[in-house]
């Protein structure tokens, strides 16, 4: 299994959200959080920022759903046609074991 | 070492950090998080129950409430680091705490850890946790 973690901006979880209901992935973890990226933050004017709010979204996926998953991602994370700068990055990692609680098994 | 990270009820959090600690494994690390896990409302028995006028009207603002469809609901995320050995033990623990047999409870993943570093004195490994 893997977990994606998705740092995107904060106004475009609602649609992504959506998106991957629609798709039948409906199971996701939404953390707020700040961040900078390459660019160092934004300067506007004389005043630098570089805790940039964003939203970070968490995902334990099947193998085999990662790849529409991210897709997914991409497609509705980005502004314009383009992208840009600040859009956001996906983060891949394995995850060697899940439990459900309530049923207490080993299943996703 | 073995990252346990758990997403729970939030009512859930005192008592799981009670246990934990009893049973000899304090650290811990707690976020405040909004998730929605893969069992959706059945929105259909629901209507019906509010058409047929089985639910009063306060009822019915709850029933509206979570049969919204990509409703989030808040979640506390539960993270600590913890050696190999210890994984099933504190698994176990956690899912006995937070178990209420109906979904909702959470879910635990457990991902690998390369490398702990204690800031204070830069011990590196088993010795950082």
């Amino acid at each position: 299994m893997k977990m994606i973690r998705a740092i995107v901006r904060p106004e475009k979880t609602s649609v992504i959200l959506s998106e991957l209901l629609d798709a039948g992935f409906p199971a996701a973890t939404k953390i707020d959080v700040v961040g900078r990226g390459k660019q160092r933050g934004i300067k506007i004017g004389n005043v630098h920022y570089d805790e940039l709010p964003k939203a970070m979204l968490m995902m334990v996926v099947n193998d085999e759903d990662k790849e529409d998953i991210l897709k997914i991602i991409i497609k509705n994370a980005k502004t314009g046609s383009e992208g840009s700068f600040g859009d956001g990055k996906i983060f891949v990692t394995t995850v060697e074991d899940v439990y459900t609680i309530s049923s207490g098994e080993s299943v996703l | 070492m073995k990252e346990i990270i758990s997403v729970i009820r939030i009512n859930k959090m005192n008592e799981t950090k009670k246990v934990l600690s009893q049973a000899g494994y304090p650290s811990m690390t707690a976020k405040k998080v909004s998730g929605r896990g893969k069992k959706m409302s059945n929105i259909e028995v629901l209507s019906n129950l509010i058409d047929n006028g089985d639910l009063n009207t306060f009822e019915h603002q709850v029933v509206e409430s979570i049969t919204e469809k990509d409703r989030m609901l808040p979640k506390i995320m539960f993270m600590m680091v913890v050696a190999d050995e210890d994984v099933e033990n504190i698994v176990q623990l956690i899912i006995e705490t937070n178990q209420t047999g109906s979904m909702g409870d959470g879910k635990i993943f457990v991902c690998d850890v390369d490398e702990a570093i204690r800031v204070r004195t830069s011990e590196h490994e088993l010795d950082a946790i």
